[in-house]
């Protein structure tokens, strides 16, 4: 029982940060974030006696997933939330940026693109699969397994959210240094 | 993308391209612009996304309601382990066995070391607060006097910036009814607090880790020392190392 919470500690709570980045990258609000995030992190603690592999981040942010999957369908049988459609584009993404421009926004307004809204333009699979690469340091492998799909997948995937940056980031930086928030 | 290899590429990028295929790749790399600009471009996008997101932290509520929440688990999770240890046997004692475990042994458990706890709070406290630093210094001369008007203790100040660590300053924090000495270093992107306060009977553990913070402790005669931090265990000894070799 206080062994549970020691391992706890060591093993789990360094993760606690990526979990929440993770969670911010999925949720659509910071408040349901955080909700996800207690969730996946008492399921973690609950669930430690199952954990024999030592990728206990990619362990976490497996729970992390699932919590946010298992809260969105229950607030959209509960009527709080329409349906994404089907690609999940720009689900609600709101890291700092509340307002994501609706698609095929003028190219124009692509110039005042924040870093933000380019990400919260992505479908939410590309997202993902970015967050996890580029942030978490995570390989094809584990990123195939988290999220449940073949690894030419994540490769595609990661190829068109990339190329997505790269195009809006040519219209944005003409002559001039990128500017991160 | 019309390069045929760019897939290929960003795999080489990515760092996932066995070891037979590397060669190839940096004859390709050589000569096609193309999978050359898409590597660029890679670094400079993998560079921003870092910078902008990567250092992003659980807010500190967050945090604390979290272990709150994971507290409130403990006593369920012994109550159950014992009662269906007995429920077989006798299963009215059982239950008293548990609740006698819960109010006795749980409490027992969770104050075996109530300084650790006081010293991860007031860590916690100082980094999410401004209140990190009361005499910015990276002079050891200047951090040394001002403890000996503000703290009930003199513990050793000094810099190892050329070893990595770089004295900050130095803070008083209430601990242990005493107002006890904080130096605080920086290594990297870790803040490093070493406390110090008069000992008493009690000994702490050489190493101790508690919600993720590594603390370790020493003593120089009735001086009790502990480092805290979220520093890996090998960087915390390696300071603990140095401030060690210098005699107050
Ligand atoms: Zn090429």
């Amino acid at each position: 029982m206080d062994d549970m919470r020691s391992r706890f500690d060591a093993e789990v709570l360094p993760h606690l940060d990526a979990a929440y980045r993770y969670a911010r990258w999925l949720s659509r609000s910071p408040s349901d974030a955080d909700d996800v995030v207690q969730e996946a992190m008492l399921r973690a603690f609950r669930g430690l006696n199952a954990l024999h592999g030592s990728n206990v981040k990619a362990w976490l942010l497996t729970i992390v997933r699932n919590c946010h999957w298992t809260a969105l369908k229950q607030m959209q049988r509960r009527g709080f939330v329409p349906l994404p459609d089907e690609h999940c584009a720009a689900d609600g993404y709101a890291m700092i940026s509340t307002a994501a421009g609706p698609e095929g926004a003028a190219i124009q307004r692509d110039a005042e693109r924040t870093l933000d809204e380019l990400i919260a333009a992505l479908p939410l699979d590309q997202r993902e699969v970015l967050h996890l690469r580029e942030i978490e340091d995570m390989d094809y492998r584990e990123i195939a397994n988290m999220t449940e799909v073949p690894i030419g997948t994540v490769m595609s995937r990661l190829a068109r959210a990339r190329a997505a940056l790269k195009v809006h980031w040519s219209v944005r930086c003409v002559g001039e240094q990128l500017v991160v928030p | 993308m019309s390069c045929p290899e760019s897939l290929q590429s960003q795999s080489y990028f990515d760092g996932e391209v066995d070891t037979t295929a590397v060669p190839n790749m940096e004859r390709h790399l050589e000569s096609c612009t193309e999978c050359l600009g898409l590597f660029e471009n890679l670094t400079r996008s993998r560079g921003a996304l870092r910078l902008g997101y990567g250092n992003m932290r659980a807010p500190s509520a967050l945090r604390s309601r979290i272990l709150r929440a994971i507290d409130r688990e403990i006593p369920a999770k012994a109550a159950w382990r014992v009662r269906s240890f007995w429920w077989g046997a006798v299963s009215g004692l059982g239950a008293a066995v548990a609740a006698i475990f819960v109010v006795f042994f749980v409490p027992l458990l969770a104050s075996n070391q109530p300084i650790a706890d006081d010293l991860v709070a007031a860590h916690m406290r100082s980094i999410q607060s401004a209140r990190l630093i009361e005499v910015v210094s990276a002079d050891r001369h200047t951090v040394k006097p001002w403890f000996a008007g503000h703290a009930d203790v003199s513990p050793v100040v000094a810099d190892f910036t050329s070893q990595g660590y770089t004295l900050v300053g130095g803070r008083v924090d209430n601990l242990d009814h005493q107002r006890a000495a904080v130096v605080v270093y920086r290594h990297g992107a870790h803040v490093i607090n070493v406390f110090s306060w008069r000992a008493d009977w009690r000994p702490m553990p050489a190493e101790l880790s508690r919600r993720g913070y590594h603390m370790v402790s020493w003593r120089v005669g009735d001086l009790q020392y502990c480092a805290v931090s979220d520093a890996g265990r090998n960087e915390m000894a390696a300071l603990t190392r140095l401030i060690r070799s210098i005699a107050s």
